[in-house]
C-alpha cells in the first residue's frame, strides 16, 4: 500500500504555515525571513513531487528543479542585498530598510 | 510495506519539528542547523514520493551550498540578533492568528478535494515504466521543456551577474605579481654592459639617474644606489653631440 | 515505487553503521582517553591559532563570493546529471539545448572572471 497524496499534503499544508508564522514572527530579522521563504519553497516542491509520484506525471519533478533553481538563485541575491545593505548601514533590521521611502 | 509508513512519519515528524524551531530558534546559526536537518527530512520524504534524483540534488545543491550560503552570512556580518527578536513576543500572536486561519482553509480545502478521474488523461509526460527516474526527467527536460530550461540558465546567469555587481569591490588591499610582464623581461631590456675607464667613475662614464621622460626600454642599467645601495633602475642620457 | 525504496536498505544500513562508528568513536574519546590539560598544552602552538576560541568569528565577505559561484555552477552541474543519462534519447534537440545552456552560464563566467570575481586579490 503505497503512502496516499493527502498525507504529503498535510505535511507540505503544515510546513507552509510554519513558514508564513516565521515570517511573521521574525519580522525584524532578514535572514530569518529568508528562511522561512526556503521553508516555504520547499513545501510548494513537496506538494509538486507529491502530486507528481501520485499521478505518475513527470511534469511536477521537473517543475521542482526549476523550483529549486530560482530559490537558489533567490537565496542568493538576497542574501547579497543582506551583505550590501550590511556594509552601508551597519543593520540589518527591516525597520531600518526606509531610504526610498518618499 | 509497513517500512515506508514508518519512515514517512519519522521524516515527516522530524521535517515539522525543525521547521518549527527554524523559526523560533534564538541564536541563528541554530536557525541554519535546524534548516539543513529540514533539508535533509525533505529528501527522505521525496526518495519515499520516488523523486530519487530531486532528493539527492536537494541534498547537493541545498545541503552542500545554500544553507552554507545562509551559514556564512549569519557569521560574516556581526549582528546583535537579541536586540532583532525585542518585538518577537508582539508579533507571534498576530502570526499565529494568520497561520490558525490559513492552515483552516488548507485543511478546508484538503477536506473537500479528490483528484478527478479525468487527470490521468491530461497527463503531460507520462511516467515510463522501466527506466531510471534520471532518465525519465533527462528526456522530458532538455527537449519538451526546452524553454524553461534555457530561463533557468538566465536566471542562474542574472543571479551570478547581480551578486557580482552587489558584493565584488574592486580595491585592491595587496600588491600582486604580474607574471607576464616578468615572463617577458629578458636582458636585454634591462641589461648594458658599459666599459668604465679605471679611476673616472661612474660619472665619467655618463651613467646618470634616468628622466622619466628620456626613458627607453633596452637602454637601461642596473647599478646599486649611492646612499641606500638598493639596486636601481638607471638610464643612460641620451648624447648629444 | 515500492522496489524502489527496497534498493535504499544497503544506503540505509550504511548509514546505521557510519553513524554507530561516529557515535562510538566520540563515546570512546569522552570516556577512554585521559585528558590532562596543562598551560602549555593549550596554548598556541608558535604562530598557529587558540586551540580553544570562540567558533563563531566574523567571516571575509570575499568567501561570500566564493561560495555563490559555487551555488551556481552546483546547480549547472545538477542540470547536466539527467542530460548526461539520457542522451542516446534526446537527440540533436535535447543535445544543442545544453548547449545552449552552458553559452549562456559562460557569459556569467567570463564576466566573473572579467571582473575579478575569482581573483583572491
Amino acid at each position: 500500500m503505497p503512502i496516499g497524496i493527502g498525507q504529503y499534503l498535510v505535511v507540505s499544508a503544515i510546513l507552509l504555515v510554519v513558514g508564513i508564522f516565521g515570517i511573521f514572527m521574525n519580522r525584524k530579522n532578514v535572514i530569518t525571513i529568508l528562511m522561512s521563504i526556503e521553508l516555504i519553497l520547499l513545501s510548494v516542491n513537496l506538494n509538486l513531487v507529491a502530486f507528481s509520484g501520485a499521478l505518475h506525471d513527470l511534469t511536477g519533478q521537473v517543475f521542482t528543479m526549476f523550483v529549486l533553481t530560482v530559490a537558489a538563485a533567490e537565496a542568493a541575491i538576497g542574501l547579497a542585498i543582506v551583505v550590501t545593505y550590511f556594509r552601508n548601514r551597519g543593520s540589518i533590521a527591516v525597520e531600518d530598510v526606509n531610504l526610498m521611502k518618499g | 510495506m509497513i517500512f515506508a509508513h514508518i519512515f514517512f512519519y519519522v521524516f515527516a515528524i522530524i521535517l515539522v519539528a525543525s521547521a518549527v524551531m527554524v523559526v523560533t530558534a534564538r541564536n541563528p546559526v541554530h536557525s541554519v542547523l535546524f534548516l539543513i536537518l529540514c533539508f535533509f527530512n525533505a529528501a527522505g520524504l521525496f526518495l519515499i514520493a520516488g523523486a530519487e534524483f530531486l532528493a539527492f540534488i536537494l541534498l547537493i545543491v541545498y545541503v552542500g551550498a545554500v544553507a552554507v550560503l545562509f551559514l556564512f552570512v549569519v557569521m560574516m556580518l556581526d549582528i546583535d540578533f537579541s536586540e532583532l527578536r525585542a518585538g518577537v513576543q508582539r508579533y507571534a500572536p498576530i502570526g499565529g492568528v494568520i497561520g490558525a486561519i490559513l492552515f483552516l482553509e488548507l485543511v478546508l480545502v484538503l477536506g473537500g478535494w479528490k483528484v478527478s478521474p479525468l487527470a490521468a488523461g491530461l497527463r503531460l509526460t507520462p511516467m515510463g515504466y522501466g527506466i531510471s527516474n534520471t532518465d525519465a526527467i533527462g528526456r522530458v527536460l532538455y527537449t519538451q521543456y526546452a524553454f524553461l530550461f534555457e530561463t533557468a540558465s538566465l536566471v542562474l546567469m542574472v543571479a551570478m551577474i547581480g551578486a557580482i555587481v552587489l558584493t565584488h569591490r574592486d580595491r585592491r588591499r595587496s600588491k600582486s605579481q604580474v607574471i607576464a610582464q616578468q615572463n617577458a623581461r629578458n636582458p636585454a631590456d634591462t641589461l648594458a654592459m658599459i666599459d668604465v675607464a679605471v679611476g673616472a667613475g661612474v660619472k665619467a662614464a655618463d651613467i646618470r639617474r634616468p628622466d622619466p621622460a628620456l626613458e627607453r626600454p633596452g637602454e637601461v642599467v642596473v647599478l646599486p644606489d649611492e646612499e641606500t645601495h638598493e639596486p636601481v633602475l638607471v638610464a643612460p642620457e641620451p648624447r648629444s653631440h | 515505487m515500492q522496489p524502489l525504496l527496497s534498493q535504499y536498505w544497503p544506503i540505509l544500513i550504511f548509514g546505521a553503521i557510519a553513524g554507530g562508528i561516529a557515535v562510538a568513536m566520540m563515546l570512546g574519546a569522552l570516556f577512554a582517553a585521559r585528558q590532562k590539560p596543562y598551560a602549555e598544552k593549550l596554548s598556541a602552538y608558535e604562530c598557529g591559532f587558540e586551540p580553544f576560541d570562540d567558533a563563531r568569528r566574523r567571516f571575509d565577505v570575499r568567501f561570500y563570493l566564493v561560495c555563490l559561484l559555487f551555488i551556481i555552477f552546483d546547480l549547472e552541474v545538477a542540470f547536466l546529471f539527467p542530460w548526461a543519462v539520457s542522451l542516446s534519447h534526446i537527440g540533436l534537440f535535447g543535445f544543442f539545448s545544453m548547449l545552449t545552456f552552458l553559452a549562456e552560464l559562460t557569459v556569467g563566467y567570463v564576466y566573473a572572471w572579467r571582473r575579478g570575481a575569482l581573483d583572491w586579490e
